[in-house]
């Protein structure tokens, strides 16, 4: 009697589980395809091109030092740039954000031609950006874009990328062409899991 | 009894479901959400860095108690060593006492102990192995406090304060907080968010 007791409630918890997997995917089916206007999305404005190429000698050139209205900026980007924009929030203290690197740096050569807009944002202090920074930033040959997010009260920031985090660190967002948030990951990111996100966005693998 | 049980099973993957079609896409089902202000916690036990086992109620303070997540190679939970125990001071003399949790992982008892001895922490300090308790309050980064009244209500949940390097501290949320507890007055400000490192669990 326990037995078949035991195999019956097997079967449903395989069923149970069943269902709920195929419940995901169509979740994840239904929202790669027809994704409905956001009416919530940032409004945009104009932004100087985030894609601007650089070597990845990060010590000929200055690193930029941006505010809380830069990063609101970048956040909103230019009304005529349709591209998904991926950010990542990183510090060269921050021992995940440093082993996760290489891979957001080959992930940006695999996709900075397929249309993905990146740009990494460093929360090191302002005393580092010409030291720490570009010195990591070389080491790990980046050529993404890179600024430094110098402010003193961090709440507004953080605030103003996405109301689900509290500045942990490494952080990183996916935005739509609209503007709206469609992946996001708080600590050291699964370098697979992101390319699938990319590649809803873009349409496509590299 | 079975049919209940399979009725259970349905409604659960139900709301599963629904969950997942309000989470969208990413990976925000890692950590539960942390309780909201107003909750009163469960009491639990956890060891400290020597082994000894200690719960929660008997380490409150007649006042209240602040949980603070630390860690030990962070560099943001180490820039606010002084700070805490500079809090936990201050404050044990008013009835509220300051009790620590490393839930990293990476951090042994050894190394916590090792770490609070060479810092001069000397609250208590909880080992959360297996991010049991942080998993609970939904504790994300290091340093993040939890503050609790007598009846284990959550009264404020967030930052320390606003910046990581002292001279920059504009805005003192925790210690703001604890005053206004002190006081009897509901809390103004009852969190606050700040840069800091990913509390590292067990995967």
């Amino acid at each position: 009697m326990r037995t078949t007791s035991a195999k019956l409630r097997q079967t449903i918890m395989r069923l149970s589980l069943f269902l709920t997997r195929l419940a995901v995917i169509g979740c994840l089916v239904f929202a790669a395809l027809g994704k409905p206007q956001d009416p919530s999305a940032a409004p945009r404005s104009a932004q100087p091109d985030l894609r601007k190429v650089r070597t990845a000698d990060w010590t000929a050139e200055p690193i930029r030092e941006i505010n809380l209205d830069g990063l609101k900026k970048i956040l909103q980007r230019d009304g005529k740039d349709t591209r998904p924009l991926l950010v990542n929030f990183w510090a060269t203290w921050c021992d995940p954000c440093r082993e996760e690197f290489p891979d957001l740096v080959k992930l940006d050569n695999d996709y900075k031609d397929k249309g993905l807009n990146f740009v990494a944002i460093s929360l090191d202090d302002i005393s580092d950006i010409k030291s720490v920074v570009p010195k990591f930033l070389t080491e790990m040959k980046a050529t993404m874009p890179v600024v430094l997010l110098n402010v003193n009260d961090p709440e507004p920031a953080i605030k103003v990328v996405d109301a689900t985090w509290d500045g942990q660190l490494p952080a990183t967002f996916l935005y739509d062409k609209d503007g709206k948030v469609v992946f996001r990951h708080f600590g050291r990111i699964n370098a697979d899991e992101l390319r699938a996100a990319i590649n809803r966005q873009v349409g496509g693998k590299p | 009894m079975k049919k209940q049980y399979a009725v259970f099973l349905l409604i659960a993957s139900l709301v599963i479901i629904a969950l997942a079609a309000v989470a969208g896409s990413g990976s925000s089902f890692d950590i539960p959400a942390p309780p909201v202000v107003g909750t009163v916690i469960d009491d639990f036990k956890l060891p400290d860095a020597d082994g000894s086992e200690h719960s929660l109620k008997a380490l409150m303070g007649k006042k209240g108690a602040v949980i603070i997540f630390v860690a030990t190679k962070c560099p943001v939970s180490n820039a606010y060593n002084d700070r805490m125990e500079k809090l936990a001071e201050d404050y044990k003399a008013k009835g509220i006492n300051v009790i620590g949790i490393n839930a990293n992982n990476t951090e042994p008892s050894a190394e916590v102990k090792s770490h609070a001895a060479e810092k001069g922490l000397k609250f208590t300090i909880l080992k959360d192995d297996g991010n049991k308790i942080a998993d609970r309050l939904g504790a994300t980064r290091t340093p993040e406090a939890y503050v609790l009244d007598t009846s284990l209500k959550l009264v404020y949940h967030g930052r320390i304060d606003n910046s990581q390097k002292t001279e920059g501290v504009t805005s003192n949320d925790l210690r703001d907080a604890l005053d206004e507890l002190l006081a009897g007055k509901a809390i103004t400000k009852t969190g606050g968010a700040a840069f800091g490192c990913t509390i590292k669990r067990v995967s």
